[in-house]
C-alpha cells in the first residue's frame, strides 16, 4: 500500500485533512483559553483531556482505514471484543464465562469471514452463532437464568459481532476508504451536532427518562446535519452509480443519521436500566469504548445493506482468499 | 428460577490501574483464560522442580471457603492455588501483601491476572476492607488463600496466627480449610532471590466452621487459635 493509494480519493483527503484541521483548531482554541485564563481550570482540564483522547482515538480509527483491509478487519475485531468486554461487565454477563466465550468465538468467526471475503459464511454465521449461543450452555444443566444469559449473549453477538463486522466486510471493496471514513466521521459528528443544537436551541427533551440531556432540537438538528453531510459527500463517492441520484443519497444520509442516534439511544436505555453513567472508564473524558462508538453499532449494517443494494461491495475482488473454493 | 441478575461488575466504575489494586475486582473471561494457563504452567513447574504431592484433597468443600496454611515462602500461595480444581480454582483469590505484590502497575497486573491476588496492606488495613472481603466471600462464593501468620517465616518455624482470619469468618458458615506445606522453606527461604529444586508436600485437613464464634476481638482471637492448632495438628 502506497501513500498515493491510501489517498487516491478526494473524499479521503478531505476527511483526513478536515479532521487534522479540526484537531489543530480545537488545540489552538483551548490553548488560547488557557493563556487568557478564560473558563474555569476544571473546564480547561476537561477540554484538554477530551482533546487528548481524540488525538489518540482519531489516528486509531483512521490509521487502519488508510493502511489497508487487513488492518481494518483487525481493528474492527478488537473494537468488537472491547465493546463486548464493556457490555458483559456492565450487564453481569461476564459471570457467565461460557456464554461470553461463545460470543467471542462468534466475533472472531464473523470477522474471519470478512477477512476471507466469503459472504455466504458471513451471512450464515448470524443464525449459526445464534444457534451455538442458544444451545452452548445447555450441557451445564443449569436452566436458571438461561433466558437472560442467552438473550444478552445474542444481543452482544448481533451488535458487536455481526453488526460491527459489516465495517470489516466493506473493506473488501477497493474503494472502501472514503465510505468507511464517511461513516466514522458521521457517527462522531452526530453526537457533537446533537449536543450543539440542543445547547443553542434548547426546547423540550427527546426522551427524558432514557437520556435526560438529549433534546428534540438536538436530535432534529443532528439529523439534518448528518443527512445533508452524508448526501453531499456521498455524491462524490457514488457518482455515476444507481445510488448517485440525489433522492437516494438523501435517503442514505437520513438512514445513517437515524441509525447513529438510535444506536446512541439504545446504549442510553441499557445504561439507565442498569443504573450506570458510563459503560467503561478506558477513554479519559469520554467514558468507555461503547460510549464513544455507540452510534456506529447500527450505522454499520444499515449503511452496508443500502450501499450493497445499489452498488455492492467488492464485487470484482477475489473471494475466499483463505479457504479457497 | 430466573437466577441471573442484571448486576454490574463491582469494579465497573474504576479506572484500569485502580481496578487492579481493588478488593472489588471481579474476574472476566480474559482473566479466567490467563489464570487457567498460569495454573497449568504452575502445576508443570511444581511437579517438575518440587515434586509437589497433595494429600487430603477430598477435604476441600464447595466454595465459599478459606484455605489457610503455614507461610515460609513465596511457593506457598502458588502451591495452594495449584492444588485447587474447577470452580474453586476459578473463584480463588490469594490475599497477598500489597507492599510486595502491588508496588507497581506491572506487578499489580501480574498478581491480578495470574493468581488473582487481592492486596492486603500490612499495618494499614482498614476495617472497611475486612468487611468488604467478608461480604464478597459470602455473596460471590469466593475462595480465599490466606496465611494467618501475616508474613513469611524467617527461620522455617511457624509463628502465631493473627486474628485477621477471625475477622473474615467469625459468625459465618464459611468453612476454613487448614493446610500444611512442608519443604517450602528449604526450597525458597526468605533470603534467597530464586527457588531451588526441592520436594513439597501439601496436606489438606478437615475443614472448621466458626458460625457460633462472636464477631468481636475475643472471637477473632479464638478463631485464630483454633486455626493455628488445626494447622499444627497436620504436622
Amino acid at each position: 500500500m502506497t501513500l498515493a493509494a491510501a489517498f487516491d480519493h478526494p473524499v479521503t483527503v478531505g476527511i483526513v485533512g478536515a479532521t487534522a484541521a479540526a484537531l489543530a483548531a480545537a488545540g489552538a482554541t483551548i490553548g488560547a483559553m488557557t493563556l487568557a485564563g478564560r473558563g474555569s481550570p476544571e473546564l480547561r482540564r476537561e477540554l484538554w483531556l477530551r482533546l487528548g483522547s481524540w488525538c489518540v482515538l482519531l489516528p486509531l480509527m483512521m490509521g487502519p482505514v488508510l493502511l489497508g483491509r487487513e488492518w481494518v478487519i483487525g481493528a474492527v475485531t478488537l473494537l468488537g471484543l472491547a465493546c463486548l468486554r464493556e457490555f458483559d461487565r456492565a450487564t453481569g454477563l461476564f459471570r457467565e464465562p461460557l456464554t461470553a466465550a461463545l460470543v467471542v468465538l462468534g466475533i472472531l468467526a464473523v470477522n474471519f469471514a470478512a477477512l476471507d471475503h466469503w459472504y455466504g459464511f458471513f451471512v450464515a454465521l448470524w443464525p449459526l452463532t445464534v444457534g451455538v449461543i442458544g444451545v452452548g450452555t445447555i450441557p451445564l444443566d443449569r436452566p436458571a437464568g438461561y433466558v437472560q444469559r442467552t438473550a444478552l449473549g445474542l444481543l452482544a453477538y448481533m451488535l458487536f459481532g455481526a453488526g460491527l463486522a459489516h465495517l470489516s466486510f466493506m473493506a473488501n471493496d477497493p474503494g472502501y476508504r472514503p465510505i468507511l471514513l464517511l461513516l466514522l466521521m458521521t457517527a462522531a459528528l452526530s453526537d457533537v451536532a446533537a449536543f450543539t443544537f440542543g445547547k443553542v436551541i434548547g426546547g423540550p427533551k427527546l426522551l427524558p427518562a432514557t437520556s435526560p440531556n438529549k433534546s428534540v432540537s438536538g436530535a432534529l438538528g443532528a439529523l439534518a446535519v448528518t443527512t445533508l453531510l452524508v448526501a453531499g459527500i456521498s455524491r462524490s463517492i457514488f457518482a455515476g452509480t444507481a445510488l448517485g441520484q440525489p433522492h437516494w443519497l438523501l435517503a442514505l444520509g437520513l438512514v445513517i443519521g437515524v441509525a447513529a442516534q438510535a444506536g446512541d439511544l439504545m446504549l442510553s436505555s441499557m445504561k439507565r436500566d442498569i443504573g450506570i453513567k458510563d459503560m467503561g472508564t478506558i477513554i479519559p473524558g469520554h467514558g468507555g469504548v461503547l460510549d464513544r462508538f455507540n452510534s456506529l453499532l447500527l450505522v454499520a449494517p444499515a449503511a452496508f445493506h443500502i450501499i450493497a443494494y445499489f452498488v455492492g461491495f467488492g464485487l470484482g475482488a477475489p473471494t475466499r482468499l483463505i479457504t479457497g473454493g | 428460577m430466573m437466577e441471573f441478575h442484571l448486576r454490574t461488575a463491582r469494579d465497573h466504575a474504576l479506572a484500569p490501574a485502580a481496578r487492579l489494586q481493588s478488593l472489588s475486582r471481579e474476574r472476566g473471561l480474559g482473566s479466567l483464560v490467563i489464570g487457567a494457563a498460569w495454573r497449568a504452567l504452575l502445576r508443570a513447574y511444581l511437579a517438575a522442580f518440587h515434586r509437589l504431592t497433595v494429600q487430603g484433597r477430598e477435604n476441600l468443600p464447595a466454595p465459599p471457603f478459606v484455605l489457610i496454611a503455614n507461610h515460609a515462602s513465596h511457593l506457598d500461595a502458588l502451591s495452594l492455588s495449584a492444588a485447587l480444581r474447577g470452580d474453586a480454582a476459578r473463584r480463588a483469590h490469594a490475599l497477598a501483601a500489597g507492599d510486595t505484590f502491588f508496588r507497581s502497575p506491572l506487578a499489580s497486573a501480574f498478581a491480578a491476572y495470574t493468581v488473582n491476588a487481592l492486596p492486603i496492606w500490612r499495618r494499614r488495613t482498614r476495617a472497611g476492607e475486612i468487611v468488604a472481603l467478608r461480604e464478597r466471600l459470602l455473596e460471590d462464593r469466593l475462595v480465599y488463600i490466606l496465611f494467618p501468620e501475616g508474613t513469611r517465616s524467617r527461620n522455617g518455624v511457624m509463628a502465631t496466627f493473627q486474628p485477621g482470619i477471625g475477622a473474615l469468618v467469625a459468625g459465618t458458615p464459611v468453612p476454613v480449610v487448614p493446610c500444611r506445606l512442608d519443604g517450602a522453606f528449604a526450597a525458597w527461604p526468605t533470603h534467597r532471590r530464586l527457588p531451588r529444586p526441592g520436594r513439597l508436600r501439601l496436606t489438606i485437613g478437615p475443614s472448621l466452621t466458626f458460625d457460633a464464634a462472636p464477631s468481636s476481638r475475643e472471637g477473632w482471637e479464638e478463631v485464630a487459635r483454633r486455626c493455628e492448632a488445626a494447622v499444627r495438628s497436620l504436622a
